[in-house]
């Protein structure tokens, strides 16, 4: 610790504390315009200068100057004012000062830091800048005659976002931000930039002039997306959600945020939501009312005992969850409940189940940073969950965690440095881990020793043998499984979900193995993490909606709608026809079965089929809470009303209970209460950023089993997956996701692409045993000779014709 | 005791004095008033190269202590903020003027206009098109 005194006041600090943190700690407040408090110090605008006693006769930057014992600082003197005034004199010299057409008026460092130090006019003449300002993309626009070439873009950009898409170009007056060759930004549109851009140089397009920042409500809520639980601010002016507001302070990942949370919130007051219940009458979804669909839908129920089944997204809020299984189980008398198409919560529900004797991870976020070694199965996960991916790129470029990837594509995370990454034929990442087990066996590196059953297991995947099966070298296996043991804390991430029928529970099996082995579980930094797909993927599994005994599990629900023995089919927010595989059979189920009712905010390519469509409210217009994948409950409450006459699924199947003569939880608190898993979490006491639910491990080494999938000659290995600038189907509602992304693609590799004279953007045709799609063509430098990489989101040209739920696809690709 | 004559002989006077001055009273229709040019009437929303000036900055409505300013912006061809809808509800403004102090272009002004009676209260929500500067 350092002492130092701030203005008379005294202060102990770390010793690699800055000034700037010191004058923090002491309640002095020293005004930035280029510091960041997640940036590396940078010291560009000389806005912090302070009088150091010690260091008289200039003035000092406070936000790169580092503490020393005894320093004398004063924050704010008349030459520290003067020169203060003269930065922002300078600043504002060239800057067009078009506040009153600027969308960051109200909301910006240089006005705050004008009108606080009373510059008023200026003792400088200068032309104004004349640079051309970029519309060149839907989101971002870039208006450099209003930077102020701070540089926080360019270093979020490379330092959390490890992008590095925007860089500083040219010299002197002529300084400007700039892109790759000067060309239009194409990027991950991240939107991490804009949010700390001091001025107005960089804007959200999709909000550009919707509202002035102080007219808006902020409201706290958490990103409906994916896992990760990101929370965020949604910016909200009659009664509709307008943008997403930065707040550097809000969540463990200080307000970063990607694609998907910051520019695909437009789905919450799109025009194309659901506003009042349809039934289906002579063929025709008509209009109709609430007491009308209810009654319906009660009637069809009751009694149904299992020829009746529900299908739930895990977007819902664990209360709804509640009501809708207890609807299920206790009302209607059904066993069948599940959600993610069965298989796509298998890794956590089955695997980690047995192996960790709990369905969850025993890791969370948090743990990456603490961390040193992660291990990363499928580099997908940077896609899945770009905010985690900040987290493994910040661990690895602050922290020098070391980062091994075994993965069947290149991608951002194997380019991050000293990344190692294991490249294997798909299909054959379980025989991998094994062979790594088998390596902490042979050379003892084992702490925990491995039962007869697993050891004999082992047995058959020496690094040898594997090499051939995976095509990874045995000595990068050994040097893999030595790296592991030799961490003292290590971390195992993969990527589960819809899309990814690998992720299945024999990965989470021999993953969990290689942690027990090698005694990396029940310690900080350490351990499991499961990236679940959907924001609450973990709620489902903790409120419990899965089959019951004896129940039916989606695929089997969906069978046996074909086969007429379900002959009520309720689907709560899934989109069956696009998101599940085998888009054939969905058809077929969806159209056999007697009685469809889908609840959901839009008119969605499985509520078209539907005989009863209950329009429901969006994350925005509810309360509840939602787990993230690492078991943080967390609370969210209604932003603004429901649109239309949507209402929060918490009444819809709260009514439905009612109707059927139970007796639903009148509240959420009550509905939560009900949960085992989260005993010892208040609802009303969940504040911001929730509370962790306990994970209670009981470690068990189970055997995997291996399945070696072949793809025929000739064939290309197609992956499913996620893009980045998705999740799920409902961010294709966003319009911020779909105007950088709105089309189905596949990716194949810059060799294959060549051979078959196929060039970036052209359309190609996918063929499998199941059926045909006609996709564009993505060249791309990530993917390996005879592999192809395919999104699942989009109902267009849907991947589901062709993908039937195995997790390597043979295919056939043509012009 | 005073003389009980002399306050209404006082009174007389002045009575008989208004006799002979011009009167005060306005015969409105029929005569109209001299409108001072600091006067605060009805807005208008001012016009240079065809086009309103006004930039759609919001701060109008930010400062209106009535809360009866409506504006809305939108992009036009070249992206410039223009406002796409401009309103002033006149039953709810109290003609304060702070409206035309905050405007950090210039493009609003009040005029002399003070008629502004009508039957249907929708008709007291002044439009952009209404609002407009007439040349
Ligand atoms: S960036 Fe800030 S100072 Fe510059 S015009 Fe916009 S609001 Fe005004
Ligand atoms: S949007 Fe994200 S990726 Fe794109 S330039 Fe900005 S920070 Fe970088
Ligand atoms: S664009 Fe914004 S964040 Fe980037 S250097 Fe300019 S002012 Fe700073
Ligand atoms: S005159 Fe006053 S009350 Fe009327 S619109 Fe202007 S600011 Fe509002
Ligand atoms: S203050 Fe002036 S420029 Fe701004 S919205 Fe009002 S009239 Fe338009
Ligand atoms: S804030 Fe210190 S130099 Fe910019």
């Amino acid at each position: 610790m350092v002492t130092l005194t701030i203005d008379d006041k005294q202060v102990s600090v770390e010793k690699d504390a800055t000034i700037y943190d010191a004058a923090k700690a002491a309640g002095v407040n020293i005004p930035i315009l280029c510091h960041d408090k997640k940036l590396k110090p940078f010291g560009a605008c000389r806005m912090c200068l302070v009088e150091v006693e010690q260091m008289k006769g200039r003035l000092i930057p406070a936000c790169t100057t580092p503490v020393t014992e005894g320093m004398i600082v004063r924050s704010s003197t008349p030459p520290v004012e003067k020169a203060r005034k003269l930065v922002l004199e300078l600043l504002m010299l060239n800057h067009p000062l078009d506040c009153p057409v600027c969308d960051k008026g109200g909301d910006c460092e240089l006005q705050n830091l004008a009108y606080d130090h009373k510059v008023n006019s200026n003792r400088l003449a200068d032309e104004k800048f004349h640079h051309e300002i970029d519309y060149n993309n839907p989101l971002i626009e870039r208006d450099q005659n209003r930077c102020v070439l701070c540089g926080k873009c360019v270093r979020i950009c490379d330092e959390i976002v490890a992008r590095g898409a925007l860089t500083f170009i040219s010299r002197g007056i002529e300084t400007t931000i700039g892109t790759e060759f000067d060309g239009p930004l194409s990027c991950e549109f991240c939107g991490s930039c804009i949010s700390v851009c001091p001025v107005g140089a960089l804007l959200a397009r999709p909000f550009k002039f919707k509202s002035r920042f102080w007219a808006m409500t902020k409201k706290k809520s958490v990103c409906g997306y994916c896992g990760t639980g990101c929370n965020v601010t949604l910016g909200v002016k009659d009664n509709k959600v307008l943008t997403t507001v930065y707040d550097e302070n809000q969540g463990f990942h200080n307000g970063q945020l990607c694609v998907r949370g910051r520019f695909g919130y437009q789905f919450i007051s799109s025009d194309k939501r659901l506003k009042t219940p349809l039934i289906r009458k002579n063929d025709q979804l008509v209009e109709a009312g609430w007491d009308e669909a209810l009654a319906l839908v009660a009637e069809r129920l009751k009694g149904a005992g299992s020829a009746a089944a529900a299908l739930a997204t895990p977007r819902m809020t664990n209360e709804e969850l509640v009501l809708l299984k207890q609807l299920m189980t206790q009302q209607v008398g059904s066993q069948n409940i599940d959600h993610s198409a069965g298989y796509g919560h298998a890794a956590v529900s089955e695997g980690l189940g047995k192996s960790l004797g709990v369905a969850a991870s025993s890791a969370t976020i948090l743990d990456i940073q603490k961390s040193d070694l992660i291990l990363a199965i499928k580099t997908d996960v940077y896609e899945t969950h770009p905010v985690v991916g900040f987290e493994i790129n910040m661990a690895v470029k602050n922290k020098g965690i070391k980062l091994q990837i075994i993965s069947d594509k290149r991608g951002k995370l194997s380019r991050l440095p000293g990344a190692n990454l294991l490249l294997n034929k798909p299909g054959s990442d379980v025989a991998l881990l094994n062979a790594v087990a088998k390596v902490l066996l042979d050379e003892n590196l084992a702490v925990t020793p491995a039962t007869p059953e697993l050891a004999a297991a082992l047995n058959d995947f020496t690094p040898e043998k594997v090499a051939e099966l995976t095509g990874v070298a045995a000595d990068a296996i050994r040097d893999l499984a030595r790296a592991y043991a030799a961490a003292e804390k290590a971390i195992i991430l993969f990527t589960s979900g819809l899309a990814y029928p690998g992720a299945d529970a024999q990965l989470a099996h021999a993953a969990a193995n290689l942690a027990i082995l090698g005694g990396k579980l029940g310690k900080e930094g350490s351990g499991i993490l499961a990236l679940q797909e959907k924001n609450n993927s973990q709620g489902a599994l903790d409120v419990g909606f899965v089959p019951g005994q004896g129940g039916l599990d989606a695929q089997q629900i969906l069978a046996g709608c074909s086969a007429g023995s379900i002959k009520t089919l309720l689907i709560a927010g899934e989109n069956p026809v696009v998101s599940y595989p085998a888009q054939a059979q969905v058809k077929k189920a969806l159209d056999a079965v007697e009685f469809l009712v889908v609840a959901d905010l839009f008119l969605t390519e499985t509520a078209q089929m539907a005989d009863v469509v209950l329009p429901v409210c969006s994350y925005a217009e509810k309360a509840g809470t939602f787990t993230a994948t690492d078991r943080r409950v967390q609370k969210i409450s209604a932003a603004i009303p429901a649109v239309g006459q949507s209402k929060p699924e918490f009444q819809v199947y709260g009514e439905l209970i009612s109707l059927l003569g139970g007796q639903p939880a009148a509240t959420q608190a009550e509905a939560f209460a009900q949960i085992a898993a989260y005993a010892g979490i208040s609802y009303a006491e969940l504040g911001e950023g929730g509370a962790f639910a306990a994970v209670k491990l009981q470690p068990v080494q189970v055997v995997p089993k291996v399945v070696t999938v072949a793809v025929d000659a000739g064939k290309f290995a197609l992956l499913t997956g996620a893009a980045l600038y998705h999740c799920g189907t409902m961010s294709l509602y966003g319009e911020g996701t779909v105007s950088v992304c709105g089309e189905a693609y596949v990716e194949i590799s810059r060799n294959d692409a060549a051979k078959m004279n196929i060039s970036e953007g052209a359309e190609v045709k996918l063929t499998s045993s199941t059926g045909t799609v006609s996709v564009k063509a993505r060249i791309s430098p990530r993917m390996s000779e005879g592999v192809a990489f395919a999104p699942y989101h989009f109902a267009e040209a849907s991947i589901n014709t062709v993908w039937s739920g195995a997790a390597v696809t043979g295919v056939t690709i043509s012009k | 005791m005073p003389n009980p004559f002399t306050p209404i002989m006082q009174g007389m006077k002045i009575t008989l004095g208004h006799v002979f001055k011009k009167p005060v009273t306005l015969m409105y229709p029929d005569e109209r008033p001299k409108v001072a040019e600091r006067f605060r009437g009805l807005h208008a929303l001012k016009v240079s190269h065809n086009k309103a000036k006004c930039v759609a900055c919001y701060l109008c409505p930010t400062v209106c202590p009535a809360k009866c300013i409506t504006v809305e912006a939108g992009e036009d061809a070249n992206h410039d903020k223009f406002a796409a809808k401009y309103e002033i509800d006149m039953l709810r403004c109290i003609f304060c003027g702070y409206c035309v102090e905050a405007c950090p272009v210039d493009a609003l002004k009040m005029t002399g206009e003070f008629e502004l009676a009508n039957y249907r209260r929708e008709d007291f929500v002044f439009t952009k098109e209404r609002l407009l500067e007439k040349k």
